[in-house]
């Protein structure tokens, strides 16, 4: 069961902001305000703006975690607030966090090199390695919180954050535990992190910030790096039951698969992110999904490629689903995408509102599935699957479903 | 010449900045009193190793718990120094 959640985007610093410009078709994407990218090929990317950790956190664990594990920080806050689950002894061990980093802290590292190169091994920050552990992500929100289930990272790119729903899910439904705080958070604006994807040829190069992501779209031509923390609270309904918390909405499945091809290139057939499909809808059938929140990332490959896994898993039903790209509006927020996307499904399905997929102006032949372009759409939606897919060629989708109280 | 504490206390300082200065006294234990971990210490260190252009050997700072400790060991090391 899904209780609750927080986000901090590039469309805002909460859950209800960034919905309300989801669907209101706003992008997020902007000139680098971060770093000086005078000297980069590319000067664009979907920064968490206006984000100041000092409203949130104090000035010791504000400094003490890198930019992403903030992001962690704040959107875990939100997430427990948000389902109302208060920590103290009688569950402190019942709780678990796992929130994923694509990258961890990138920002941390490169600074630290920069000390280790010109002043040497005995001026490196103690901090350095607390910093840039990707699981300090989800070490944070356990100290913060006073948790002491399990807590651990996890990392498939920009899958991580599906995978880390995914993985929390199966935990609770094997048993294993009560409730999870799970998600993902990166923070990868950074020199040396975009000269890296702006080699690998995974970037947009259009300098226009708010046309740049286009997924779908013919004249798409790569990703636009985002940023930000999405962390949700999933529960066993016994537990949701017993703490008389809100449901939000249901995990219904998850499915995970390897390309086994490329480790930048997805599998051009679609072939193993459609079997993840299927088993992400494993005992539904193909015509009770209502809407896919898909990976969608504006590279020419993956929008072609996706597309034909959604074919391969729904067969002719797939022209009558509606599916959008969040990341048309939030840039690529990398292993959060995964959460945030979870998380734009549950208000979809609440909501009653599918956001569109913007910059869809020239329809691309081989991308011709309804995508929702341009502006939002009602929609009685009651299970939805999201998309991710990563470098390294994962393929995870998470079902969601509305949840009906019997 | 610097005042060792008056130096002291501006690398807590700078090391918590959430510290209240006034609690920044010769007693005060790092951990108990000013929220200093021994990761702080560290940074702690390199501070005033930098402001005093010497080095603090490992061995002695593992013994410190006070504020006093820390100017003591400063102290020391700028005697030996000198001399």
């Amino acid at each position: 069961m899904v209780t609750g959640y927080g986000a901090v985007t590039p469309l805002g610093l909460n859950v209800e902001d960034t919905w309300r410009n989801l669907v209101a078709g706003v992008s997020g994407v902007g000139y680098i305000s971060l770093f000086d990218a005078t000297d980069f090929k590319v000067k664009i990317a979907a920064e968490v703006r206006g984000f100041d950790p000092a409203d949130y956190l104090d000035a010791t664990t504000a400094r003490r975690n890198d930019r992403f594990a903030q992001f962690a920080l704040v959107a875990g806050m939100q997430a427990i607030d948000a389902a109302g689950l208060k920590v103290d002894d009688t569950n402190r061990y019942n709780i678990g966090v796992l929130i994923g980093s694509g990258v961890g802290g990138l920002d941390a590292l490169a600074e630290q090199l920069d000390v280790l190169k010109t002043r040497g091994p005995t001026r490196v920050s103690p901090f350095l390695v607390p910093m840039m552990i990707a699981d300090s992500a989800s070490s944070q929100v356990s100290i913060k919180m006073g948790i002491r289930g399990p807590n651990f990272g996890l990392i498939s790119a920009c899958a991580t954050g599906t995978d880390a729903l995914g993985v929390a899910y199966k935990m609770i439904k094997w048993g294993e535990i009560k409730a999870m705080v799970a998600g993902g958070a990166d923070g990868a604006v950074t020199p040396v992190g975009f000269a890296g994807f702006t080699q690998s040829g995974a970037l947009s190069r259009n300098n226009e910030p708010q046309k740049a992501s286009r997924p779908f779209d013919m004249e798409r031509d790569g990703f636009v790096v985002g940023e930000g923390g999405a962390v949700l609270v999933l529960e066993s309904l016994d537990y949701a039951r017993y703490r008389d918390a809100n449901i939000i909405a249901e995990v219904i499945g998850y499915g995970a698969t390897s390309d086994a091809f490329h480790i930048t290139q997805p599998m051009e057939s679609g072939e193993a992110a459609a079997k993840a499909i299927e088993l992400a809808l494993a005992g539904v059938e193909r015509n009770e999904v209502d809407y896919i929140n898909a990976h969608g990332t504006s590279t020419p490959l993956n929008d072609a490629s996706e597309t034909k896994a959604i074919k391969k898993a729904f067969g002719d039903m797939a022209y009558k689903i509606p599916i959008s790209s969040a990341k048309s509006m939030l840039g690529h927020m990398m292993g959060a995408a995964g959460a945030i996307e979870a998380i734009v499904c549950c208000k979809v399905i609440n909501e009653g509102v599918i956001p569109p997929t913007v910059n869809l102006e020239h329809p691309d032949p081989e991308c011709d599935l309804d995508y929702v372009p341009n502006v939002a759409r009602d929609g009685d939606v009651r299970i939805a699957i999201s998309n991710s897919f990563g470098f390294g060629g994962h393929n995870s989708v998470i079902a969601i479903g509305r949840y009906d109280g019997q | 010449m610097m005042d060792v504490f008056e130096e002291v206390k501006k690398a807590l300082c700078k090391a918590n900045p959430g510290l209240d200065e006034s609690k920044v006294v010769s007693g005060a234990l790092l951990k108990d009193d000013l929220d200093i971990d021994s990761l702080d210490l560290v940074e702690v260190a390199m501070t005033l190793e930098d402001v005093f252009s010497l080095t603090l050997p490992e061995d002695e700072m593992e013994n410190i718990a006070t504020v006093g400790d820390i100017v003591s060991v400063i102290e020391a090391r700028l005697k030996v120094k000198s001399g």
